[in-house]
């Protein structure tokens, strides 16, 4: 069953769009992303429009001051499993606006995130690779063949960072459950 | 005791529940199909061999998310309503001869074809009633507009239905498309305009372009829809996908001759089934057509084009049968 | 004009030619309103471009930048910070109330016998007393305050009407922004718009980066018209400077400010179709755009933010190779718009929802100070490109569109016929490059000055004002855009109508909150 509950949620992901406070550079990639030459419908993605329906956050911008509460009420609407994706420079860490007076600067000083998308703004290219690394890393990861020799020890992936963040999750949920 | 067992599996599997349920989510599947193709693109590729199985993953992720119920919603309605509404839907749908003969009784009863209708009004009455439980402004509003429109486009629904039944001198839909079979001659002929104000009127109760007020994204977020999660949310969008498949099987059996055709070899209810099938995906496939050629209509203009045009028109329609049928096709059928 | 003047006020004002736009005149204590009425009284076509304010140490700039039929004027006067007050001039001039709503909650300044004070772009948790573009105060010193309760939504007194909020999280709009739209069962009779939310104190920011950085800056005030606020400030420095880039640089920025307007206004023709419904026109506009960046791509290197404005001319070269692919790409679009006008003309579903909505009479449009496709849309043909040539335009061949009827179709067809001249303009600076450099050195400090530049961006006139003191960083960068100039327009066309018809009317004229509030 929990074949199936994954294969589900990776075919199936329902992406809700937030700008907190953005250049709209990024958010005409993304709505570029639904256009016939991207067309991101091919992975089941959907532009849900309310946080009630949706999966995954893409958050774009560098988090104003005003936003900030917002964004923390729509993230807590959406319900479990949920995924923030933070795309583009603003959203990561504050960009060209970080210190600015009106500016949080990031989107994960204010929610969890789980994949940066980083570019200025990101080729739709790179956020389709971005949410395709995303739903990759929800499915369980294959056990590894033990190597003959000892090899040096291997730095963490990022996928392997991604799927233990959705499995830790996936494990939250069931406590919820409960 | 072999009746009995027959009865549960027509009921259950074919060609009831089951097959019921695969053919809503095949033609979820194509619907998305079509409408990405006339707009230039894929459409769903990933889930199965060519996005086949889109529709199931989108059921199934929906049904494993959390269920959220906000705090001011009416909680027994908001619980309940879109499982009963696809319920309703369903079983109306049951009366509908699919392999020759209807899901609960061999030809139905006389007046199924009134029954039926006032099903789906319920079940749209119950959408309603889910979206008003919701207690969420969009909602609220979304949920009124469903209203207002369903309310509407009925009168003028009924009486476009009435007039293959004036034709076939039945109100029993087991009848109608019999009558079509032996006179070899589809009411879409006989009647074509009725046809054309039956697929507007079937468009507006379906609530798709240009009717599509009551889902338009950018006035109302989501609609009546907007605070359900996880399992209602899935049985909200599978009550609409079964009300298409309603409307639709309703053309084909008022206007197409329902499931009878040519029996080439073997058993008839394969056969019968086939034809029924095939019947429907044209009928689907108008629809959506239909529905990704145009822009969206405003409330007020999908009202008074009920009242001002799709009203008169049917009842034009009905006289003009009525006249057709006393006077002038004795003497031609 | 400034001759009347002149004469008018003899003493009591000082005027300096050539400063600022054609004059800068010096008005204070109160006279600047009774400059203001004379130039209103002798051309009906005066309106306010922008309100600066600027921190000059003990007293507080409030410059009026007035544009009339044939000049641009700017009226200087000064505050003290003790005694911050000034008198209104929107009892004069609609168009102004936003200018001074911003002044006032920036820098501190009073106007007196405005209707509607209070938070404009600042959030409601901003401590009061703080004002951030006076130079005494340092971005990561501000301590915020507890949001009040709710944000104060006033309910209707009239308990029919109902309040509904738009935003600022909502399908339709692509940024953050909230209306408040007070309707009586259908019908709308009030909008209150709130703005700031996406605003990131970039005009403060400015002040802290050197020039060549303030570029970069200066050009993530929007993605969608990113080449013009880029050439706004560029052109600006260079006009401190007194510089004069050469002419290949000329045609080739002419270049750049054109793909960039082919792919805004492609991109709000799509849009414009999403928000009516049509998701299939949408698709057809978007893929037809595709090729466009594909083009801004060729020529800088990137497909949104193109950076090829510098101060000094672009920063790169167009290559010969490069110029056949350009004008295939432009045939080919330009093959696609037969198609797209005779669904604009024939289709009765589009036509239901865009032809007499948002109607915005030509009064209107000039007592608001609209500009761009909005103006032009409503039969006020403003057009920087035409008015007051800039760069290279005075060589370029093109129509100016205007249309009379003022309505939501007026507005986006002059969008579509925009596109036609765009890719006319194109094609002759393409075909007509001059040789030569295509960049000046120029130095890192610039001397003291200011200098104001004015460009027609997509969306209308985008204005400029910049401000040196001769060190590597400037002192104030102003900047006006096209959407602060519009969104009364809309305040004023929602009323009335349907509020199924907000989102259209809202979407044609192309708002872009990222400029508004910076």
């Amino acid at each position: 069953m929990t074949d199936t509950k994954t294969w589900a949620r990776v075919k199936s992901p329902w992406v809700l769009h937030f700008n907190s406070g953005a250049c709209n550079g990024c958010d005409i990639e993304i709505v570029a992303l639904l256009t016939p030459k991207y067309d991101v419908e091919r992975f089941g993605v959907k532009l849900e429009p309310s946080p009630r329906h949706a999966d995954v956050l893409l958050v774009t911008g560098c988090v104003t001051q005003q936003c900030a509460e917002r964004l923390k009420a729509i993230y807590e609407q959406m319900p479990q499993p949920k995924f923030v994706v933070a795309i583009g420079a603003c959203a990561c860490s504050g960009g060209v606006f970080e210190g600015n007076y009106n500016v949080v600067g990031g989107v994960d000083k204010v929610i969890p995130v789980t994949a940066y998308i980083p570019g200025c703004p990101p080729r739709p290219e790179a956020i389709l690779d971005g949410v395709v690394k995303l739903l990759n890393a929800l499915n369980p990861p294959k056990p590894k063949k033990q190597p003959k020799q000892a090899k040096a020890p291997e730095v963490a992936k990022p996928e392997a960072a991604v799927a233990q963040a959705a499995q830790g999750i996936v494990e939250e949920e069931k406590q919820v459950a409960k | 005791m072999i009746d009995f067992f027959m009865l549960i599996f027509r009921i259950l599997i074919f060609p009831g529940f089951a097959f019921l349920l695969l053919l809503t989510l095949f033609c979820d599947w194509m619907e998305r199909k079509i409408e990405a193709r006339l707009q230039n693109r894929v459409g769903p590729m990933v889930a199965g061999p060519g996005g086949i199985l889109q529709p199931l993953a989108d059921f199934i992720k929906l049904l494993t998310k959390e269920d959220i119920t906000p705090r001011a919603a009416k909680k027994t309605i908001f619980k309940f309503a879109p499982l009963v509404a696809f319920t309703i839907m369903v079983f109306a749908l049951c009366f509908i001869p699919i392999d020759g003969a209807s899901v609960l009784s061999a030809n139905g009863f006389s007046g199924d074809l009134i029954i039926i209708l006032a099903f789906a009004t319920v079940a749209n009455f119950l959408l309603f009633l889910a979206g008003w439980a919701s207690c969420n402004p969009y909602g609220t509003i979304g949920s009124a507009r469903v209203l207002t429109q369903f309310l509407g486009y009925d009168i003028p629904l009924f009486l476009i239905a009435l007039t293959p039944a004036f034709i076939a001198g039945s109100l029993q839909i087991a009848n109608i498309a019999a009558f079509q079979s032996t006179h070899l001659l589809p009411f879409i002929l006989l009647a074509p305009w009725a046809f054309v104000l039956f697929i507007i009127t079937m468009q507006a109760e379906l609530e798709k372009d240009p009717f599509d007020v009551p889902h338009s994204e950018s006035e109302l977020v989501g609609g009546l829809e907007t605070e359900f999660t996880g399992a209602k949310l899935a049985f909200l969008h599978l009550t609409r996908d079964v009300q298409v498949i309603f409307g639709s099987a309703l053309v084909v059996e008022l206007f197409l001759g329902g499931p009878y055709g040519p029996v080439f070899f073997g058993a008839s209810w394969f056969w019968f089934t086939l034809w029924f099938v095939l019947k429907l995906l044209v009928v689907v496939a108008i629809t959506e057509y239909i529905t990704v050629v145009f822009a969206r209509l405003r409330i007020d203009q999908v009202l008074s084009g009920n009242w001002r045009i799709l009203l008169p028109a049917a009842i034009l329609s009905l006289m003009l049968t009525v006249v057709l049928v006393t006077w002038v096709y004795p003497l031609v059928v | 004009m400034i001759g009347l003047i002149k004469s008018t006020f003899g003493d009591k004002v000082q005027i300096q030619l050539g400063a600022l736009g054609a004059a800068a005149i010096t008005a204070n204590n109160g006279l600047h309103r009774d400059v203001l009425k004379t130039m209103l009284a002798a051309d009906e076509k005066t309106g306010i471009t922008a309100i600066t304010g600027l921190d000059l140490g003990a007293i507080i700039g409030v410059y009026y930048h007035i544009h009339t039929s044939n000049v641009f004027v700017t009226i200087k006067t000064e505050v003290t910070k003790e005694n911050p007050k000034t008198q209104t001039i929107v009892d004069l001039h609609l168009g102004a109330a936003f200018h001074e709503l911003e002044v006032a909650d920036l820098l501190g300044v009073v106007f007196e016998g405005h209707p509607s004070p209070g938070h404009f772009v600042l959030s409601e948790n901003w401590p009061e007393g703080i004002y951030p573009l006076r130079k005494d105060v340092k971005a990561n010193e501000i301590k915020l305050v507890p949001t009040p309760a709710s944000e104060e939504i006033q309910l209707p007194e009239n308990k029919r009407l109902v309040k509904i909020i738009i935003g600022p999280q909502h399908p339709a709009l692509l940024e953050p922004e909230k209306f408040a739209v007070t309707v009586d069962g259908e019908t709308v009779t009030k909008v209150e718009p709130r703005i700031g939310y996406v605003h990131r104190g970039i005009e403060k920011a400015a002040e802290s980066r050197g020039y060549m950085q303030d570029v970069y800056l200066m050009e993530r005030i929007c993605g969608i018209c990113n080449s013009c606020h880029a050439y706004g400030f560029v052109g600006a420095v260079e006009k401190i400077l007194k510089t004069q880039v050469p002419p290949r640089a000329e045609y080739l920025r002419v270049i750049a400010l054109e793909l960039n307007r082919l792919h805004s206004h492609l991109l709000t023709l799509g849009h414009a179709c999403l928000e009516i419904g049509y998701e299939t026109v949408f698709q057809y506009f978007w893929r037809d755009r595709e090729p466009i960046m594909d083009l801004i791509e060729l020529t800088s290197g990137n497909r949104v933010y193109s950076s090829l404005m510098t101060i000094g001319g672009v920063r790169r070269d167009l290559k010969d190779t490069d110029i056949p692919k350009i004008k295939t790409t432009l045939e080919e679009l330009r093959a696609k718009l037969p198609f797209y006008r005779q669904i604009y003309e024939n289709e009765p579903t589009l036509k239901l929802r865009m032809k007499n909505v948002g109607v915005l009479s030509k009064q209107d449009a000039i007592n608001l100070s609209c500009v761009g496709p909005v103006a032009r849309g409503s039969g006020y043909d403003v057009d920087v490109r035409k008015d007051e040539p800039y760069s290279a335009y005075a060589e370029m061949p093109f129509k100016e569109i205007v249309y009379t009827t003022g309505d939501t179709w007026a507005r986006m067809n002059v969008r579509m016929d925009e596109v036609e001249e765009s890719i006319n303009i194109i094609e002759y600076a393409v075909d007509n490059l001059p040789k030569g450099p295509f960049r000046l050195e120029l130095p890192r400090s610039v001397p003291a000055g200011e200098a104001i530049h004015r460009l027609e961006a997509p969306r209308g006139e985008l204005f400029y004002y910049v401000r040196s003191n001769g060190t590597d960083m400037p002192d104030r960068v102003k900047v006006r855009t096209p959407t602060f100039a519009n969104i009364p327009s809309f305040l004023k066309t929602a009323i009335g109508e349907s509020i199924a018809d907000v989102p259209a009317n809202f979407v044609s004229l192309d708002p872009c909150f990222s400029c508004t509030d910076r």
